[in-house]
């Protein structure tokens, strides 16, 4: 079953495109995550799937529904990110018990739990916590709400490197033992790739690419060897990027579309063959094409 | 636990781990092996990334499906382990070896000694 449907969406503000005709689906119960550079869309995106804002043109369908204005979607979704605002009279305790009133899968014990590992005081005030602290809260909220549909935008923003891996741990042995639909947008692919199915890379508003993870980490290959004899491999094919090294040597990254006794080939003309880890890989996809920053180096 | 740098899918080094676990005798014919949602909690990834290293197996008659019960390990997964071992992997490992011995200029013989060296002290400690 397909939780969110997408088709040609297109969000403008003001003179800005957001979003440009986006189609895509998500399926019922993966782990999506969601990967741009800034100012790809990523947030846009996520507010409409949670019915936050409307979109300027196309459909969105969350639950079979239109997600703006919806009940249905608000109670079965929960969108968390560091902006998430709660009423500032409320302790911390309140405010999970709040939260519980809310939605209907609310785990309290879990909730707890995590509240007490974290070491938060119930007696302190959400707008008094530390950037990292807020986070982890948020994600508390995030992970106890069981939300059908559960979006992350971001959620690490100012933990520490400790705590980011333990929220991974904790969504990754929850989605175990309750199943939902998740999508996590984050900078660092490299932290969160393991968690993935799959992964909708967005490029100015379009979906560039929409693949499992697996897929992903097979997609491209990096050649390195004499600029000759890499030629002959990257003359027919699109380099998504190149890397001058020393004299003679190059690096070049191009989609994987070789049989293995071709690379076999290629070894055996003095070329290194490497794997394109999934976060190079969006970074060289997703590139401007205003060359690199060793451009802006480079004297006039 | 896992290596990351990408130079070899998840998915294959879990069922590579799975082999090893198979060859050391951790798991005997028949004997039923971690499920997908074992494995994704053990090394915190993806049931389905998890599911595709332990279907790797079924293809290659190592592991057997139990509709409804799980995996399990096959008569000859042993065997199998070993021969696809000696094909594939040691094989890929001595192309390197030559390769690189020819980029060195060693001759045969040269290179067979250092081989033969190496088994030496293996055996020695």
């Amino acid at each position: 079953m397909k939780v969110i449907e997408c088709t040609d969406l297109t969000k403008s503000y003001l003179r800005k495109r957001v979003l440009d005709q986006l189609t895509f689906s998500i399926e019922e119960n993966k782990i999506t995550g969601l990967i741009g550079r800034n100012g790809a869309g990523k947030t846009t995106l996520l507010k409409i799937i949670a019915g936050y804002i409307k979109q300027t043109s196309g459909e969105m369908s969350v639950f079979s529904q239109k997600p703006f204005n919806s009940l249905l979607v608000s109670a079965h979704s929960i969108f968390v990110d560091d902006q998430m605002s709660f009423p500032s009279p409320l302790q911390l305790h309140e405010i999970l018990d709040a939260a519980g009133s809310f939605y209907p899968n609310w785990n309290m014990p879990l909730a707890k739990r995590l509240f007490d590992y974290f070491s938060f005081d119930p007696k302190h005030y959400h707008n008094r916590l530390s950037k990292g602290k807020t986070s982890t809260f948020n994600s508390i909220i995030g992970l106890a709400a069981r939300a059908p549909l559960t979006i992350f935008d971001e959620p690490t923003t100012g933990m520490d490197a400790a705590v980011r891996k333990d929220f991974y741990r904790a969504l990754l042995k929850d989605y175990l033992a309750y199943p939902r639909t998740i999508i996590l947008s984050s900078h660092h692919l490299e932290e969160i790739e393991d968690l993935l199915e799959d992964v909708l890379l967005l490029k100015d508003g379009k979906n560039h690419l929409h693949v499992s993870i697996e897929e992903l980490k097979e997609w491209a290959i990096g050649f390195k060897g004499a600029e000759e004899a890499l030629m002959n491999w990257t003359k027919d094919t699109k380099v998504y990027y190149k890397n001058q090294i020393g004299r003679n040597t190059v690096y070049a990254v191009v989609k994987n579309v070789f049989s293995e006794q071709e690379l076999q080939q290629a070894k055996a003309e003095n070329i290194e063959i490497t794997a394109v880890c999934p976060s190079d890989l969006c970074i060289y996809l997703t590139g401007e094409t205003k060359g690199g920053i060793d451009d802006v180096f480079v004297d006039r | 636990m896992l290596n990351t740098d990408g130079t070899k899918p998840i998915y294959v080094q879990i069922a590579d781990w799975l082999e090893t676990e198979i060859m050391n005798g951790h798991f005997q014919p028949d004997e039923k092996v971690y499920s997908q949602y074992q494995l994704a909690d053990m090394y915190t990834i993806n049931p389905a990334t998890a599911a595709k290293g332990l279907n790797l197996l079924v293809d290659e008659n190592i592991l057997y499906k139990k509709r409804g019960l799980g995996m399990f390990v096959t008569e000859n997964a042993k065997e199998r382990i070993i021969q696809k071992r000696k094909n594939q992997t040691l094989k890929r490992l001595i192309e390197e070896v030559v390769l690189e011995a020819k980029r060195l200029q060693m001759d045969e013989m040269e290179l067979i000694d250092m081989i033969k060296a190496v088994q030496f002290e293996g055996g020695e400690s």
